[in-house]
């Protein structure tokens, strides 16, 4: 399978960063709910969990705003019959997929540049911690962009999508430990939560920036997770309509 | 050219859209009529390649679109009934993405989306999101795509829908700046007798009538159109309009009682299948 790289980036460029430019208001959106978060974790642990809290809206807003794709993803297929032109086009259904996640990288870029100003004012970042931040969220992007997709090509009208990728957003990125030590849950239930990817993208970045014990097999659970969201995508995506 | 035979379409709730559609298509423009739900869309999404067929065959160019869609997708552009723009992109970065998705090089795609936008008379709006502009300027954006890619057929579905008197005409003529063979689902007969060598008319997912607009006519040649609420013996009754066809020179005696007199277009041709009755 060859990627039309030129395309995925100029997709990418266009939907993602010119977006950003001529509606700011999606930066604010993207990060209202981790600030929000984030000063409630404050309040509550009195400063103690702040930490974590910084370390988990990473996790949490690159997770969210790829969730939200999802609503785009139908709205360009079922409202503005875009992906139609596409479809009937050398484009193919990856390079679309991968040109829509990278988009979400981009949207994502304001909301992680104020969380690295917040790790470095915490001192949160060594360099073992960083290399693994970049790649837990860079799986973590890929991963819920496919649940995105998955949601998008599911849904037969538009209205609905909206209200789904809300009540996902709010499942997978505030039940897991994202805001609180992972400690605090039972491991039984850690497992059971990492059905999401945000679950064991979390632990991992909590194990590596030295706020909890490292947990290596979170690295095997978050590659199958992966592979797993990302073929049921490649399946279950509607391009050519059967 | 295009081919299908017994080309087949059922949803699963039970509606057959396409009936076993088997023909030839290889004029410079086809329009293809029929009314809402006849089977417009379906016929066209089949040929390019955007929904698959119950059963059936089509190809393009002798390619086989069902089995080897990815072998004729470099060679068509097809714009869906309704399609909109991504308001917050200009019409530069939407044409230019997709020209460069179609292979074309940053540069190349450059040049061609710049020459396409001046082509149509719309470079002005080049660097405005497309939220802002017109449902003209919107669909010449689509226009302009199909045109810079240098497709050898492009599909158009009901390519005016919508539009005013005036943007539908920019849009023809920005339709007839097209190169490749074109494709087009309408149900607007004067768009038809407008672009098209030759007209398809389809109902309840057949072919009903295939030729140019002039063969359509000729069963229709020294008549004219009589309308009113109260025309004895009409060949058709649409809500409370009753329509008749008489002669030309019979035409006189219904003027003077005051109904009104049109002369024959495509439309009587759609009328007549539409309701299915004998003139």
């Amino acid at each position: 399978m060859k990627l039309n790289i030129k395309y995925i980036s100029t997709f990418a460029w266009y939907y993602g960063f010119r977006s950003i430019a001529r509606g700011p208001s999606y930066i604010i959106a993207s990060l209202s709910s981790p600030l929000t978060l984030l000063f409630l974790v404050y309040i509550l642990s009195h400063g103690q969990l702040l930490a974590y809290a910084v370390a988990g809206g990473f996790v949490s807003l690159v997770a969210t705003v790829a969730l939200q794709s999802s609503g785009d993803a139908a709205f360009l297929r079922l409202q503005l019959r875009i992906q139609d032109l596409f479809v009937a086009s050398p484009i193919s259904s990856t390079d679309y997929m991968i040109g829509m996640t990278l988009s979400y990288v981009v949207f994502s870029g304001p909301g992680i540049i104020l969380y690295v100003i917040l790790g470095l004012v915490f001192h949160l970042f060594s360099f073992i911690g960083t290399l693994v931040l970049v790649a837990v969220l860079l799986i973590l992007v890929v991963a819920t962009s496919s649940i995105s997709f998955i949601i998008s090509g599911a849904i037969g009208h538009v209205r609905n999508v909206w209200g789904i990728a809300a009540i996902l957003s709010v499942i997978m990125t505030i039940l897991p430990p994202t805001f609180y030590p992972y400690t605090y849950i039972p491991s039984f239930y850690l497992y059971i939560l990492s059905v999401s990817p945000v679950t064991p993208a979390a632990v991992l970045v909590q194990g590596y920036f030295g706020l909890s014990p490292v947990m290596p097999v979170m690295w095997l659970i978050l590659f199958i997770d992966l592979a797993v969201f990302y073929i049921a995508a490649r399946k279950l995506t509607r391009w050519r309509e059967g | 050219m295009i081919r299908t035979e017994n080309l087949m379409k059922s949803y699963k709730n039970s509606v057959h859209a396409l009936k076993g559609i088997s023909t030839v298509m290889e004029k410079r423009v086809t329009s293809i009529i029929g009314r809402n739900g006849a089977g417009k869309t379906t016929f066209i999404r089949i040929l390019s390649t955007q929904l698959m067929p119950t059963s059936g065959s089509a190809y393009i160019n002798d390619t086989d679109v069902i089995r080897f869609p990815e072998k004729i997708r470099n060679k068509i552009v097809s714009i869906p009934q309704e399609a909109s723009p991504i308001g917050i992109l200009t019409p530069f970065e939407l044409v230019k993405m997709y020209l460069v998705g179609r292979g074309q090089s940053l540069q190349e795609s450059t040049v061609s989306t710049n020459r396409a936008l001046e082509d149509l008379g719309i470079m002005e709006y080049k660097n405005k999101p497309t939220d802002t502009l017109s449902g003209g300027t919107k669909r010449k954006v689509f226009v302009a795509m199909a045109i810079a890619s240098n497709a050898d057929i492009i599909f158009l579905d009901e390519p005016t829908t919508g539009l005013d008197p005036i943007s539908r005409i920019e849009v023809w003529s920005a339709i007839k700046q097209i190169e490749g063979d074109i494709i087009l689902t309408t149900h607007y007969m004067e768009e038809a007798s407008e672009l098209s060598n030759e007209v398809v008319l389809i109902d309840d997912g057949r072919i009903i009538e295939k030729g140019t607009v002039v063969d359509l006519m000729k069963r229709f040649e020294g008549f004219v159109r009589v309308e009113g609420k109260d025309i004895a013996d009409p060949a058709i009754t649409i809500g409370s309009t009753k329509i008749k066809y008489v002669r030309k020179e019979e035409a006189m005696a219904y003027i003077e009682a005051g109904e009104v007199v049109k002369p024959v277009s495509l439309d009587d041709v759609f009328i007549k299948h539409g309701v299915e009755v004998e003139y």
